[in-house]
């Protein structure tokens, strides 16, 4: 290659990136609308409860308290900024621990919003089930052993230590 | 409960994030596709070719984990479509991208939360490094 630019005509090179751009945005528009209406459907018919249920268990496994179990089906379905909201409600009504809400952000910030943007990723051409899959487990073992590793006792401070002792 | 309502929601809520993402989009498309046609991009790959193969990937791909993680996902992902790469390294990108995003938005809400903010970065930083890793050494 001699020069800076590789001597493509201006026109071809717009016409690559409008075609382009626009083949990848329809393949997005019809992924996002389907799911946004999916979600809207999910939330009207308070599918959320039902799957923050089920999300019981796993905050038993990831070793935090089982009123995490909204915000944590909030920020996966959702995403950070809904589930972050929801973690704030609770954790103002004293509900959250300071482990449970650390560990909670550590799993959330690592997998939020995991249809949207596995659904996303798969538009352009990744493997979304591999995608899915990894994201999770991931995220869920190293909750696992930050909640196994880590002295907590220190963590929740000498508020909760005094709580537990006049309990 | 259900009702027309739900569904007008849903398509709105579907054309704004559509928006929202080609506002993104279209214009790192065209970036990429300019800085692909110039010189540029040699001089890209060559300089991060050392680092992004460590993750199976070509240099020029650190473009997209810049624009992930100083931007959001709907940057990497136009990035991701104007260039030409394998399924691999696409869901290998996808993966890093996954842990590791919007880090100047999504840590703000960290901070919001109370929860220490260089932890969050490096946590996720380091599952988007290490994942990349293995999974460029474990997939064939």
């Amino acid at each position: 290659m001699n020069g800076f630019y590789d001597g493509t005509p201006l026109w071809d090179v717009f016409m690559e990136a409008a075609t382009g751009s626009l083949t990848s945005v329809w393949s997005i528009a019809i992924i996002v609308f389907p799911l946004m209406i999916a979600l809207e459907v999910a939330r009207d018919l308070d599918i959320l409860k039902y799957f923050s249920r089920a999300c019981k268990p796993i905050t038993r496994l990831l070793g935090i308290t089982d009123h995490s179990a909204l915000p944590l089906a909030v920020g996966l379905v959702f995403g950070l900024s809904y589930g972050a909201g929801v973690i704030i409600q609770e954790a103002e009504s004293g509900l959250l621990d300071k482990k449970s809400l650390i560990l909670l952000s550590i799993f959330l910030a690592t997998c939020h919003a995991v249809i949207e943007d596995t659904l996303l990723f798969v538009a352009v051409g990744a493997n979304g089930w591999f995608l899915l899959t990894v994201r999770l487990i991931v995220a869920f073992i190293l909750t696992v052993v930050l909640s196994k590793v880590v002295r907590w006792s220190n963590v929740n401070g000498p508020k909760d230590q005094q709580a537990r002792q006049e309990a | 409960m259900l009702s027309f309502d739900t569904l007008k929601r849903g398509f709105q809520k579907g054309l704004t994030t559509l928006f929202i993402l080609a506002k993104v989009i279209i214009p790192v498309y065209f970036v990429v596709t300019i800085i692909k046609h110039t010189i540029l991009i040699d001089w890209i790959a060559q300089l991060f070719a050392p680092v992004m193969g460590v993750f199976g990937l070509p240099g020029e791909a650190a473009i997209i984990l810049v624009l992930g993680n100083v931007l959001n996902i709907y940057a990497a992902i136009g990035a991701i479509a104007s260039m030409t790469l394998t399924m691999k390294q696409i869901t290998i990108l996808s993966v890093m991208i996954s842990f590791s995003h919007s880090l100047l938005v999504e840590t703000a809400v960290s901070k919001r939360i109370g929860v220490s903010v260089p932890l969050i970065i490096a946590v996720r930083m380091g599952l988007a490094i290490v994942s990349g890793i293995v999974l460029n050494l474990v997939w064939m």
